[in-house]
């Protein structure tokens, strides 16, 4: 079974769509729990890609095949995971107000997903109003935000300030471009991180820390 | 020396009397803000899309005038398609394409005629229109032969993937469907190539071909990948503006390291903005600049928006100091002249062009 996993592994990360759905379902097939076709082959394919992809090994073609490989083996998992497993948590991500670029948000979006996380991406050019409202629906574990210009990262704060009424102990985000630590940390983010893999490392300390 | 003999001296890199002062973009807003220090005949605060052609006229001449008053030495066209409003944000334009309006900045395609492969052979091309061209033939009639007229145009990676409607979808088909992307890619070329004629028909001294390639950690695609997809095309296209006696500019941001190499040697005479925050001049200037004018490199992302008029005197004079001597420097903003930045700095960044910027360059550390 493990030298299934293992071809699953590198059908996601070659980006065979075909390849690594029909492997999940082999591995089904063979009694394999869904979980641990996530823990052993899906994240871990993921997981390489991104680090390759931080070390400028891979690039963002590569990335995105093997997302969207992702994306076909989860397809054959959804319908028999338990209820109860949500994976690492929910994740809401959009690019703020006045802001309309997509790419940024969606390499993270693609690292989250890879690291087992469940994303809601409401899209770009998003008003404050709108991401109280998603926050308040989903109460999702952390909230993203991202922005590609110095002039839209200035709505960043009145959305975390905006969130934060809503619940104080909201664990929110914040990336792009011109974004940095030290505009992270004055503007009261949780979380800051300068690319999207380590967006997705940073998520998963964040979640971690607020189930201790 | 006028400003465009200026441009192209610096784009030969060779030495001008001075360092030439050129803008690849100034949005609605930046414009009217500039033009309230020349004149009160300004339109209204709104996006071009949303005006009258009284207001966009009167955008224009606002625009003309600030290089006028300034003495910029070159203005930047870009080609006008022709657009129907779809709703308050979206409008479509002659490929089909339907391109999301923003406040902060140029519109962008959101949704293309193209959804991959297979619709490739139903796609109608489409053909530039000399009335594409107003801003150009505005731009001359009202500045004359002394300024450099510089046509923007998406290059080959931008115009197919916004016929897709996606950047993510096209470097998707990169892995996939490698036929079906240079498929695409000569498709767009051969309309960049009718736009390259056009322009220089009715005046264009210099091609800006725009498109970023690079993000703040590398480049959108890896070598090979430009190589294969982009590269052979930046070459078709750099050869036909230079077969038409003119030059050519590469835009742009992020970090172009990767391949920066293939720029120098698709023949590309300028590369522009140096970003920053992604690239050092100084080691751009060394590798480079005997092969290649450097253009821009003033910080826009927070510099020109949040620095004080004296740190930005203080960072037009590293970098004229750094990227001058010998020729081969054209100053202007790390990307453009949008609404963040402050209309006083962007004042100031000329002001100190003109204090630091003559030749010989006399900069002390």
């Amino acid at each position: 079974m493990s030298e299934l996993l293992e071809r699953l592994k590198q059908a996601v990360m070659a980006g065979e769509e075909e390849e690594a759905a029909s492997l999940v379902r082999e591995a089904l097939e063979g009694g394999l729990e869904p979980r641990e076709i996530m823990d052993k082959a899906l994240m871990p394919a993921m997981e390489e890609i991104g680090e390759r992809f931080s070390r400028n090994e891979a690039f963002i073609p590569e990335l995105i095949v093997a997302a969207s490989a992702m994306e076909k083996g989860m397809e054959e998992l959804k319908p028999v995971l338990s209820g109860e497993d949500k994976g690492r948590g929910l994740v809401i991500l959009g690019t703020v107000y006045g802001d309309i670029h997509s790419i940024g948000k969606n390499l993270v979006r693609m690292c989250l997903e890879g690291a087992g996380f469940e994303v809601l991406d409401i899209g770009e050019d998003v008003r404050t109003e709108r991401f109280v409202e998603a926050y308040r629906e989903h109460r999702p574990d952390i909230l993203g935000l991202s922005a590609l210009l110095s002039s839209t990262m200035q709505r960043m704060p009145e959305v975390i300030q905006a969130v934060r009424a809503e619940d104080p102990s909201a664990v929110i985000m914040v990336g792009g471009a011109p974004v940095t630590q030290e505009f992270a940390d004055r503007i009261g983010a949780s979380g800051y991180a300068p690319n999207a893999f380590e967006a997705a490392v940073k998520a998963k300390e964040l979640v971690a820390g607020k189930s201790r | 020396m006028v400003g465009k003999e200026r441009m192209l001296t610096a784009l030969q890199r060779r030495e001008p009397d001075r360092v030439p002062v050129w803008e690849m973009a100034f949005n609605e807003e930046s414009i009217i803000k500039l033009g309230a220090f020349f004149t009160d005949d300004l339109p209204p605060m709104k996006l071009v899309q949303k005006m009258t052609v009284e207001e966009k006229i009167k955008l224009l001449n606002t625009l003309f005038t600030v290089v006028r008053e300034l003495e910029l030495d070159g203005i930047t066209s870009i080609t006008l398609l022709g657009t129907e409003p779809l709703d308050e944000e979206h409008v479509k334009d002659g490929w089909g394409r339907i391109l999301r309006i923003s406040e902060e900045g140029e519109a962008t395609a959101v949704g293309g005629p193209l959804s991959g492969p297979s619709d490739l052979r139903s796609i109608e091309p489409y053909h530039p229109q000399q009335t594409d061209f107003l801003m150009l033939l505005a731009a001359k009639g009202a500045l004359g032969d002394d300024y450099a007229q510089v046509l923007v145009q998406p290059g080959p990676f931008r115009e197919s993937w916004s016929l897709l409607g996606s950047m993510e979808k096209l470097l998707y088909y990169y892995v996939k469907a490698p036929g079906f992307v240079k498929d695409l890619a000569r498709l767009v070329t051969d309309y960049i190539l009718e736009v390259v004629d056009m322009a220089v028909d009715l005046g264009a001294d210099i091609i800006a071909l725009d498109g970023d390639l690079a993000f703040s950690q590398t480049t959108l695609m890896s070598p090979a990948q430009y190589e294969e997809y982009v590269f052979p095309f930046h070459c078709e296209i750099t050869e036909h503006v230079h077969r038409r006696g003119k030059l050519i500019v590469k835009h742009s941001d992020g970090n172009m390291w990767p391949i920066m190499e293939g720029i120098v040697e698709a023949g590309f005479d300028g590369f522009h903005p140096v970003q920053p925050q992604c690239m050092d001049i100084g080691e751009v200037k060394a590798r480079y600049g005997d092969r290649l004018c450097i253009l821009g490199n003033i910080d826009c992302m927070h510099l020109l928006p949040f620095g004080s008029e004296e740190e930005v005197e203080e960072k037009v004079k590293e970098t004229i100091r750094v990227a001058a001597p010998g020729g081969g420097y054209i100053l202007s903003s790390s990307n453009s002249i949008h609404p963040g930045c402050r209309p006083e700095n962007y004042l100031a960044m000329v002001k100190a062009a003109r204090k630091y910027g003559n030749y010989p360059i006399s900069v002390e550390d």
